[in-house]
């Protein structure tokens, strides 16, 4: 009979139940697909890494003779080293496009078990001295290339034709990106091959020689030990970075989106089950308030306090239920797009959605848990009531005045709804509360949503807009004399300022902490590259001192005035350790960098007055030429357009947009189920009132405006308050995604305040569309012709 | 029936049907009656007579199955919700057995509720003076005495000013001297003001003080009374 009685009360209310099951679901489907998405992601990676031998040191040396990498071995807890040539080439593409690069890196086909082994997925074995190479299947892809194709390069300023003979994936290039100056891989512009080394020293003419270094290590042996036993015996040939696994940068970005997507995974379901929480708990109070009497009567007929609870339990135990099996189900549907979508930016076998019956229970039980504790907490008053009491109606509500009443101007200038809604809003600090936190709540997602557009918007422009302002920047394949350089590219036609400038590596250390970094050098009196400081006014490369981006600082615990040490494999004497001078603390979104003017230096890494860029300002309709020019000479390793990279940047920004959406939508929703029950709830419990209203000749309209009142009013509140607590989210998000590769900045626009505003006022408008709908439909006669 | 009154609220052939499920439920049958300005009409019958139902249709609350239904020339059986809410508004006045008084605004604000969408309202400090309860403008219906809870509900009805006033057995939840006190306020409301106020009761010796009886059996107008000496509220006993 009872359970009866709970479908009949449910499909009553079926809309504030349905309201409630989609916020759970919500919840839980981003739970079991992320989750479902991470495990596998983390299984991929783990297996990938293991079957493939992924290294777990990498340094880069200018020139290494191949006999030398065999010594190494003999430190203690290398497992297994192997030297290599890396470079990158241009592509010639039948249709002239002139920025299509290949990084070449070399491979041993006769080696077993090889580090950074490829994992081919189609093709056959290289061979050894022939002209051939596997490529990384996303450029594979992306080029619509097919076996036995042949790719022309230029190398050393010659072209070379190459055959295509396998396609494959490299733990190294999970996540390819060519220069630090990229935000995404690009497979169509940018992919490995993979050659073998007699091949490649052909190409290169550096006969048994390598420039990277790859080791693994014994199982226990720490990194640290072998890089100090390492460093000094990598240093006589021109060392330029010795780095662990876990900098590389597939690795790094890799493991900061698997750390993003776990603390979205864990604290998204949260908030949307609290919602769902607060809304049964209100639903369940105001039930067993409302069913006193029938409580009283099933007490007076003989059912146990134990049975009466296990009956008002069925209500949040059913939508928990309910919830948790559309949640884990919908969540395991979402893993397959969604592992799509990850396989999309990360190169890797084994991505795919799949189903976990672990996950699955898991939802089930973190649904039901939350119902039941919800559920309980809003019906154990029952427990506490006599039969006869429960029979009894309630004691009045309390008539004391409230504090605004007291408040005797504002209290006037109220209508006499307003004047009930504020009543209300005290005499039910419970239901306040819950409206309260669920408006701040729908107002901080709505407010995140467009914070992180803003936020992409600005790490994007800001760089390619406001800070580097040249029309192309030129990669010179190896430092050259800066005042040579920019001469010489200043003279190409349409050229009408050049600016050269130096990436130098570097280890920056503050007592234990230490950094390796890249130093830019740049002109004092640079117009091409603009620094600046929060406020955005622009700060000029210092000619004493070394400025830091603002994690840099926090990773140095340094502050202007910090001395730091350095070093660099680019100084005369690499085992000198010299000293700098913090003199400032800059903003810096994307990458991790320091700056110094350029002369400085030069003069700190007291090496000649190199250069290893050079940005130019020049008419857009020459760069093709440029490009055209000295792409092919073995000098330049690269010419980047700034347009081109913008707009790349500008299409990303739209696929980001529709994610956006997504967000503003669960704001939406959030929004509309705390109001609708919010309505529901206030429309049961004072049908009474606002039936008189109408029989007194209100419109549903002016009747309907007493709980809207209410609602506006605390929501007006909430709103507000959503500001901090946006900015306390957006604090702890970056936290846990800000990485070497980029920093979220974590101020919200006026746009992002305006956006939250209207997402959660469109939310209640709606909620309060429909229960405006209920009161329309009142039955006046029944309402009023029961007893209180 | 010749009367020398217009008619305020003319009855044509009423009929009120039910759908319980799938049962019909007859509630009103045929019914046919005029109500004339100023006079105090009392609709006396058992309970399940259908006197409810014919409050609620004049009231505006509820709408007639068949049959034809004025207010004054208006239509009201063609009126859409709409219409009605704004006849109920500036028309009529309602009191309620068990009052249906907003909790959470005093006596004053619950006048002063109704007080703000009349077009021509009396003024509250006046009703409630006129139902004796200026002293207690401030308190909340849960610091009434029942008596005093049903006056605060006739002021707000009589506040707006209403032509029509429609009572549910109004006395139906007071003691006899508190029950008097309330009648006694609706004849003078008749009287002082020229209203007409319709009183539904099973309490035949209300009936005693009406100008007019309509008896209701099972959904038919059985009988139409006129008493020619109404006896005063005073004297009602029960």
């Amino acid at each position: 009979m009872l359970r009866r009685k709970v479908l009949r009360d449910m499909k009553e209310n079926k809309g504030a139940y349905a309201a409630c099951m989609v916020v759970i679901i919500i919840g839980l489907t981003i739970f079991t697909s992320f989750s479902v998405v991470i495990d596998n992601l983390t299984l991929a990676q783990k297996n990938f890494y293991r079957d493939q031998n992924f290294a777990n040191g990498f340094a880069e040396v200018r020139l290494m003779p191949y006999r030398e990498v065999e010594k190494l071995k003999q430190i203690p807890g290398i497992k297994d080293i192997q030297g290599r040539m890396v470079e990158d080439v241009r592509v010639l593409t039948p249709d002239g496009e002139s920025d299509v690069y290949l990084r070449l890196v070399s491979v041993d086909p006769l080696k077993e078990n090889p580090i950074n082994g490829v994992h081919l997925t189609e093709g056959v074995p290289l061979k050894n001295g022939a002209m051939e190479i596997w490529v990384d299947s996303k450029f594979f892809a992306a080029n619509n290339l097919k076996l036995n194709h042949e790719i022309e390069i230029i190398a050393e300023g010659r072209k070379r034709s190459l055959r295509v003979v396998g396609a494959g994936q490299s733990p190294e290039f999970i996540y390819a990106m060519r220069d630090s100056s990229d935000i995404y891989p690009d497979p169509e512009k940018f992919g490995i091959a993979y050659i073998p080394l007699q091949s490649m020293q052909a190409i290169f003419s550096h006969q048994n020689t390598v420039n990277s270094i790859i080791f693994t290590l014994q199982p226990g042996a720490a990194y640290s030990s072998v890089e100090q036993e390492l460093e000094p015996k990598l240093k006589k040939f021109g060392l330029e970075n010795l780095y662990p696994r876990k900098d590389q940068t597939s690795d790094l970005l890799l493991t900061g989106e698997l750390k993003g997507i776990q603390a979205m995974s864990t604290s998204i379901p949260v908030l949307f089950l609290s919602v769902a929480g607060a809304i049964l708990y209100i639903m369940l109070r105001r039930m067993v308030e409302q069913q006193r009497g029938q409580i009283g009567i099933l007490k007076a007929l003989g059912y146990t306090n134990k049975e009466i609870l296990l009956h008002y339990m069925t209500y949040p135990l059913a939508c928990g239920l309910v919830g948790g099996i559309v949640g884990g189900l919908g969540g395991t549907a979402l893993s397959f797009p969604l592992a799509s979508l990850y396989g999309l930016f990360f190169n890797m076998p084994g991505l795919q959605g799949s189903f976990s019956p672990w996950y699955f229970l898991e939802c089930i039980l973190l649904s039901l848990v939350f119902s039941a504790f919800a559920g309980y907490q809003g019906c154990k008053r029952s427990l506490s009531l006599h039969p006869a009491e429960a029979m009894r109606p309630p004691a009045p509500p309390s008539t004391n005045k409230t504090l605004l009443e007291k408040a005797v101007l504002f209290w006037n200038i109220l209508t006499v709804q307003g004047r009930m809604a504020v009543r209300n809003i005290f005499r039910n600090p419970g239901r306040t509360f819950f409206v309260f936190f669920g408006v701040a709540f729908a107002f901080s997602l709505g407010g995140m949503t467009w914070t992180f557009k803003d936020i992409s918007e600005q790490m994007l422009y800001d760089q390619y807009e406001k800070i580097e302002k040249y029309s192309a920047k030129v990669f010179l394949s190896a430092p050259k004399d800066a005042r040579q350089a920019s001469s010489e590219l200043g003279r190409f036609p349409g050229v009408k300022r050049a600016e050269p400038m130096a990436e130098i590596p570097l280890t920056l250390k503050n007592q234990w902490r230490e950094k390796n970094v890249v130093l830019l050098g740049i002109p004092k009196d640079s117009i091409l590259y603009n620094i600046m400081d929060k406020d955005y006014k622009s700060v000029p490369p210092p000619e004493d001192g070394i400025l830091i981006s603002e994690r840099l600082a926090d990773l140095l615990g340094a502050r202007p005035g910090t001395t730091l040490s350095l070093e660099s494999p680019l100084m005369q004497d690499p085992e000198q350790e010299k000293t700098v001078r913090v003199s400032g603390v800059i903003p810096q979104h994307l990458g991790l960098n320091a700056y110094m003017e350029l002369e400085a230096a030069q003069a700190l890494i007291d090496n000649g007055r190199f250069a290893t860029i050079v940005m130019l300002k020049m008419d857009e309709e020459n760069i093709p030429a440029l490009q055209e020019a000295y792409n092919s000479s073995g000098a330049v390793s690269g010419i980047v357009n700034r347009t081109e990279m913008l707009n790349k940047t500008r299409e990303m920004m739209g696929s980001l947009i529709s994610s956006v959406f997504i967000f503003a939508l669960f704001a939406i929703l959030i929004g509309f189920a705390v109001i609708y029950n919010s309505s529901i709830i206030t429309l049961s419990e004072r049908s009474r009132e606002l039936a008189s209203m109408m029989v007194l000749g209100m419109t549903p309209a002016e009747v309907l405006s007493v709980i809207t009142f209410e609602q506006w009013f605390i929501g007006g509140f909430a709103m507000v308050a959503g500001i901090p607590l946006t900015k306390l989210l957006l604090v702890a998000m970056a936290e846990s995604i800000n990485s070497d590769l980029y920093t979220m900045p974590t101020t919200m626009s006026l746009m992002a305040v305006c956006t939250a505003f209207i997402i959660t006022v469109t939310s209640i408008w709606i909620a309060q569309r429909l229960a405006g709908k209920k009161i329309r439909n009142l039955s006046l006669v029944e309402v009023l012709k029961s007893r209180e | 029936m010749a009367s020398p009154h217009t008619p305020i609220i003319t009855c044509r052939n009423i009929s009120k049907i039910y759908l319980m499920g799938e049962v019909e439920v007859t509630a009103l049958r045929d019914v046919s009656l005029d109500i004339f300005e100023g006079e105090l009409v009392v609709i006396l019958g058992p309970s399940g007579s259908g006197k409810s139902t014919l409050l609620n249709i004049v009231g505006g609350m509820d709408t007639p199955t068949k049959g034809e239904l004025f207010y004054r020339d208006k239509p009201l059986h063609l009126a859409d919700q709409n219409e009605l809410t704004y006849y109920r508004r500036n028309a009529v006045g309602f009191v309620f057995q068990f009052y249906n008084l907003m909790p959470n605004l005093t006596a004053y604000e619950n006048i002063s509720l109704s007080v703000q969408i009349a077009e021509s309202p009396l003024s509250v400090e006046e009703t409630l003076e006129k139902v004796g309860l200026s002293q207690r403008a401030d308190h909340f219906p849960s610091q009434l005495s029942g008596g005093e809870q049903q006056r605060i509900a006739l002021a707000r009805a009589v506040a707006k000013n209403p032509d029509l006033l429609l009572c549910d057995e109004p006395t139906g939840a007071l003691d006899l001297q508190t029950g008097i006190q309330v009648l006694k306020l609706l004849r003078d409301f008749c009287e002082s003001y020229g209203k007409t106020v319709l009183i539904i009761t099973h309490n035949s010796e209300i009936a005693k003080m009406a100008d007019r009886i309509f008896y209701l059996r099972d959904g038919r107008l059985s009988r139409i009374e006129t008493n020619e000496n109404p006896v005063p509220p005073e004297r009602v006993t029960w």
